[in-house]
């Protein structure tokens, strides 16, 4: 009796229970409110991956059910490929009618370029589970450091301008650029350029002024964030010294000399048969020259390719210099002076030429005078020898 | 110009044995030197002109003080030069036992200028062709400073092609009228002084010889 007794408690109870389990299990109406359930959206930051990187995708999904709720309990993603490195949903939630539930995992790839699907899947407590391929993209492009115009030749202590273009030839945008730059034996204006935000298929020029003072290597280093992953890009730019074959060529000619009240008056023109144009283009005279008003110096101004100027400059000379150097010079367009020296002989004009030219010149008058002087004597001196006797 | 005046060029014995006789007077002789002072002064406005237009761009608006400077200078040399030679001839004339007074000798070499008048003459006409083709350099408050500059700018100026000519032509002209005087001078010295016509050559060829070499010397050199 009392055996009957406790196994129909158990009965009672199971009896009891057993609607209970029946409730957990899928029904049919659970089973269409889940095909109701999907994913809205999928966010990867970065938008890319590089090999290596790490990131965080962020899932939407959203119940389309108007009006009834539907229990979730495990949601996870990944593959082989991409690597979720956070841990998966593990505890219930309930998605509302029309709510939107997002689920964020940090996932990382060593996988190589190309596009990747790892799966995300989500369990329904009252349904089997949802399964949704996230297709992500692992892009090793790096950022470009363009030099889109150089010197073709740098100057000791000369200030060049190089004139760069940073370009992001990915899909996505990445963050913090910046570009570094170092050389020994240079001064580079600015060292560091902070360009930000960069947005995939964008471009940024920058342009940085060289001061070498050896011939060197120009290091540049362009740093960017893709995601919250450091990546950078290094140039090295040869700086070599020579002759920059655009460079302005300020050249004289029709040079020509006179000389009045000892001071020497130099005339010409100034061709520039540069590529460049000559900026402050400047003519005087030097050592063992003095320079004398009205025209010490003389300023012609800007010349540009293929055009001419006129100068004239005044001097005194010392006896026995027969050139004196001219010097002229120019500013390039970042400022850096030129100088050129070209020798200028004194011409004929001058007094030591006049001096040899009267020697026979004064021969002449001076035999003349002797001849006058002969004649008078010797007229006396027959007259007296006459009259003697 | 009575015969008198012309027996001193062509006849200068004839013109001085007839002065002899007669009292010395210095009259016509200064005249003579006055007038040859006057030539002399206008040559040496124009010269002075030169000099001016030098100085122009140290001293401005002393041109005048300039041009009128060697004006009076010309005048005042010309009887300078009248004393001084006949000092000279005097001094000379005294180591043959000259006995004529020092007046007579002035009046002597005072006639004896007149050739000379036509020289400057000569000179003047030249001068005021030349002149006008000379340039002439400016000396610079900076120039003036340096000696050798200066010294520079001189040589400029005097070795101008136009300013050599007219130094050249001058010189000659100065030769040649200054002997005619020279001529002119023996005879004088010797009624003047009493000499035989060697010894009044000695005294006046001597040192009209020799002064005629010193320019020929400095005509050589320029």
């Amino acid at each position: 009796m009392r055996m009957n007794h406790f196994l129909a408690i158990i009965c009672l109870l199971l009896f009891c229970i057993l609607p209970g389990i029946a409730l957990a299990y899928s029904t049919p109406e659970s089973i269409v409110a889940s095909g109701n359930v999907y994913v809205s959206r999928i966010v990867y930051d970065p938008g890319a991956f590089f090999t290596g990187d790490a990131g965080t995708v962020t899932i939407y999904v959203t119940n389309g059910n108007s009006n009834q709720s539907v229990v979730v309990n495990h949601a996870t993603i990944g593959d082989k490929n991409i690597r979720l490195i956070s841990n998966p949903y593990d505890t219930s939630a309930n998605i509302g009618p029309l709510q939107t539930q997002t689920f964020i995992f940090s996932v990382a790839t060593d996988a190589f370029e190309g596009v990747y699907y790892p799966t995300f899947s989500l369990s329904f407590r009252d349904a089997d589970s949802l399964y949704y391929r996230a297709m992500v993209k692992v892009d090793n492009t790096p950022l470009q450091l363009t030099v889109l115009d150089k010197p073709d030749a740098f100057t000791q202590g000369a200030k060049k301008t190089i004139y760069l273009q940073v370009a992001n030839p990915r899909k996505n945008n990445v963050s913090s650029v910046d570009l570094d730059v170092t050389g020994d034996g240079i001064s580079a204006l600015p060292e560091q350029v902070f360009i930000g935000d960069l947005t995939g298929g964008g471009t940024v020029p920058v342009n940085i002024t060289i001061t070498p003072e050896k011939a060197t290597t120009v290091l540049l280093t362009l740093n960017y964030d893709n995601g919250d992953n450091p990546h950078n890009v290094t140039m090295e730019i040869p700086v070599a010294f020579g002759v920059d074959k655009k460079q302005a060529n300020p050249v004289m000619s029709n040079v020509q000399v006179k000389t009045d009240t000892g001071i020497y008056d130099v005339t010409g023109d100034v061709n520039n048969a540069g590529l460049e144009t000559a900026n402050t283009v400047m003519v005087t005279a030097l050592s063992p020259a003095v320079p004398q008003d009205p025209y010490k110096t003389y300023v012609v101004g800007a010349l540009k390719p293929d055009d001419f100027g006129s100068f004239e400059v005044t001097f005194t000379a010392g006896p026995g210099n027969t050139t004196i150097p001219i010097q002229l010079s120019y500013k390039d367009a970042d400022g850096n002076i030129y100088n050129t020296v070209q020798d200028v002989k004194l011409t004929s004009s001058g007094v030591s030429t006049t001096t040899e030219n009267s020697d026979s010149s004064n021969l002449l008058p001076v035999a003349a005078a002797i001849v006058l002087v002969l004649i008078f004597v010797g007229g006396w001196l027959y007259y007296l020898k006459r009259n003697k006797k | 110009m009575s015969p008198l005046i012309i027996d001193i060029l062509i006849r200068p014995d004839a013109f001085f044995s007839t002065r002899e006789t007669e009292k010395e007077s210095l009259k016509i002789p200064a005249l003579i030197i006055l007038t040859g002072g006057i030539v002399a002064a206008i040559y040496g406005y124009l010269m002075g002109g030169l000099s001016a237009k030098m100085m122009e761009g140290v001293m401005p608006g002393m041109g005048a003080v300039i041009t009128l400077s060697a004006m009076a200078g010309a005048l005042i040399m010309t009887f300078i030069f009248w004393l001084i030679v006949a000092g000279i001839f005097y001094l000379v004339s005294s180591l043959f036992k000259g006995l004529g007074s020092f007046n007579r000798v002035l009046e002597v070499v005072g006639y004896g200028y007149l050739p000379q008048i036509a020289g400057s003459l000569i000179t003047l006409v030249t001068a005021i062709v030349y002149i006008p083709k000379i340039a002439v350099p400016t000396l610079t408050t900076a120039a003036l400073q340096d000696p050798a500059m200066i010294e520079q700018v001189t040589k400029a100026f005097l070795h101008d092609p136009a300013m050599m000519e007219l130094t050249q032509i001058t010189t000659l002209v100065s030769i040649v009228f200054l002997l005619w005087s020279a001529h002119i001078w023996i005879f004088g010295i010797m009624h003047a002084r009493g000499l035989s016509p060697r010894d009044a050559a000695i005294c006046v060829g001597v040192p009209i010889v020799l002064y005629v070499l010193y320019m020929t010397y400095k005509l050589g050199v320029m």
